[in-house]
């Protein structure tokens, strides 16, 4: 079994190679990664160094986002012709379960948190489970001060993890000790997280459908939104 | 036809050992640019095996134009299925390809980013060469296609709703643009006056369905730039004309034929664009004019230069409607030439949406 996993759709790109022995090979770039640039030599590389060949893959798996439009569509795009070339199986799983799966072993409820960009944040809810994580939430893009009010309502302690926490900390902080800011290594989702995650529903043969799998946008394109309101205006005049 | 061994030079798509790319290369073009999700399989550069076109008219129809972060969304949805079907209506495998072409400008960012990511990601897969085709350069080789005994030199006329070029093209790779619109290109003067008139979107073909209705002499459109030297066109005031005409004629309490203003406006065109065509093969002593791109699509314009290379004995080929408009067959014959010349990209290739068209 090897698993590559691709993780574009934040700032920080990431691919990684593993089974159920674990990650055997990743490659990560921080900051002004050219998606496009970096991604498929990205992968050559994590095959040369750990001796293995595009043929060995039997699995392809990919961060949906919620993100960066270019980034999740380069990291979705690529996954999904190399599961098509490669006639293996493709798994797709939401970025922000990424955030909440690396800080599992807390007691508290994880809320993991992306830069929305137009002062918004994507975000949901999780639980700790036996192994894993357990989602609690929708996916949701909202401003940070009704994230702030959600969190503030929850009556629990919550870990605030990603890099849409480390932006708005100040609004969030203003809670107190209800709400904990994860640190700069816990900001991103990360290709080696993905792949922990995706080979058991791989095993599971819980793949995703090649030709319907897409990027997790959570937003209307703004013209559609735009579309959609003088549409309304006018019904109602 | 004669074989080229081409050696690939040192990027990271290794090609198989050296090979000859006779006429029975495979290659897969792949197509994203603008609003057409495209894949094709062109055997030897010039026989198209399979050609499948998604359209995404119905998707920007109710704003009119085209609207890019839909466009890009609608890519990502059809293109891995448009590549299963073009490999299956070929009748041939993955496994069977020597080669991946697509597009990588000039268009949407958003859009060619999707086509160039899963062109390098099959060809990497397999470990076949990758190849990034200029659209222009594209539509350029759709001649190649439609007429086996076609060849270079030709003068070439692209006209669509993004470029209005007159391009001498003397060899593979070795283009000279003569001409260029200064404002508008042709498609979108279609557009625009097809808007303001009311007509469905994509107004071109509506248009040219209203012109056949029309009295093509009924109004007298400027023709800009008729009796310039230069070889460059310009469509902003023709455009500006036709709306003055119309407002004037409501003001004035007076009936408009729409099919009267469609047909006139069309003529406009078409006589600038043929003129300046004609001016152009004089000037380069070309014996051939090839038309591409949608615009080529139009009969009017179709009728006009047939008539005029007719007068002048000049050959023209005109592709068919499906290779006329944007289409990945056209971009896996050109990137055939271009395997052929040795031009391959990296893994690393990334778009360009303002790519030229001159190298
Ligand atoms: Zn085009």
């Amino acid at each position: 079994m090897l698993v590559l996993g691709i993780e574009t759709s934040t700032p920080q790109a990431s691919v990684a190679l593993g089974s159920d022995q674990g990650v055997i090979a990743s490659a990560l770039v921080a900051r002004g990664a050219t998606y496009n640039e970096f991604l498929l030599p990205a992968i050559t590389f994590c095959l040369n160094c750990s001796g293995s060949d595009w043929r060995n893959l039997t699995g392809v798996a990919v961060g949906l986002g919620p993100g960066l439009y270019t980034g999740m569509r380069v990291g979705v795009s690529t996954a999904k012709a190399l599961a098509q070339a490669l006639a293996v199986p493709i798994v797709g799983i939401a970025s922000l379960d990424l955030l909440a799966y690396e800080v599992r072993y807390s007691p508290k409820t994880i809320c993991a948190v992306l830069d929305a960009r137009r002062s918004e944040v994507f975000h949901a809810f999780y639980r700790t489970s036996p192994g894993g994580i357990q989602r609690m939430t929708e996916y949701r893009v909202e401003k940070p001060g009704q994230l702030a009010v959600g969190i503030g309502s929850r009556l629990e302690e919550v870990l605030m993890v990603g890099n849409g926490a480390l932006l708005y900390r100040d609004e969030f902080e203003e809670l107190g000790s209800v709400a904990e800011v994860g640190t700069m290594s816990h900001a991103f989702p990360d290709a080696r997280s993905l792949v922990e995650l995706a080979v058991p529903r791989l095993i599971r043969e819980e793949f995703d459908s090649l030709f319907e799998l897409q990027p997790l946008y959570l937003r209307r394109s703004a013209k559609r939104i735009q579309w959609d309101r003088i549409r309304q205006a006018r019904s109602a005049s | 036809m004669t074989d080229t061994i081409a050696t690939a030079p040192a990027v990271a798509t290794a090609p198989r050992a050296l090979q000859k790319w006779d006429d029975r290369v495979l290659v897969l073009g792949i197509e994203t640019s603008c609003d057409e999700t495209s894949a094709a399989v062109v055997k030897g550069g010039r026989e198209i095996l399979s050609n499948v076109v998604a359209s995404q008219t119905e998707l920007h129809r109710e704003y009119g134009g085209i609207v890019p972060e839909i466009a890009a969304r609608a890519h990502i949805e059809a293109l891995t299925p448009v590549i299963a079907e073009a490999l299956v209506l070929a009748d041939v495998t993955f496994w069977d390809l020597d080669a991946v072409a697509a597009t990588v400008g000039p268009g949407l960012v958003g859009s060619l980013l999707i086509g160039i990511a899963e062109g390098k990601s099959i060809a990497a897969a397999l470990g076949l060469p990758f190849i990034g085709v200029n659209h222009l350069e594209g539509h350029i080789y759709s001649n190649l296609l439609v007429d086996p005994a076609a060849r270079w030199p030709a003068l070439c006329l692209i006209v669509s709703g993004g470029h209005t070029l007159i391009v001498d093209v003397s060899g593979h790779a070795r283009y000279e643009i003569l001409g260029r619109t200064l404002d508008d290109a042709a498609g979108e003067a279609f557009d625009k006056v097809a808007r303001f008139l009311g007509l469905d979107y994509p107004g071109g073909p509506e248009i040219d369905r209203l012109s056949l209705l029309g009295d093509p002499e009924a109004v007298r459109f400027p023709r800009a730039m008729l009796n310039q030297d230069g070889l460059d066109v310009s469509y902003s005031g023709l455009k500006t004309a036709v709306i003055n005409y119309v407002r004037g004629r409501e003001k004035a309490g007076a009936q408009i034929s729409v099919p009267d203003v469609a047909a006139s406006f069309q003529q406009a065109v078409v006589d600038v664009q043929v003129a300046k065509t004609m001016t152009a093969a004089e000037r380069t002593g070309a014996s051939r004019v090839c038309m591409c791109g949608g615009v080529a699509a139009n009969s009017g314009l179709r009728r006009g230069m047939e008539a005029a290379c007719k007068e002048r004995g000049l050959e023209l080929t005109v592709p068919p409607l499906e290779l006329c408009t944007d289409n990945a067959a056209m971009i896996a014959a050109c990137g055939t030439e271009m395997l052929r010349a040795g031009e391959l990209s990296g893994l690393d290739a990334a778009p360009d949406p303002n790519l030229p068209l001159a190298r």
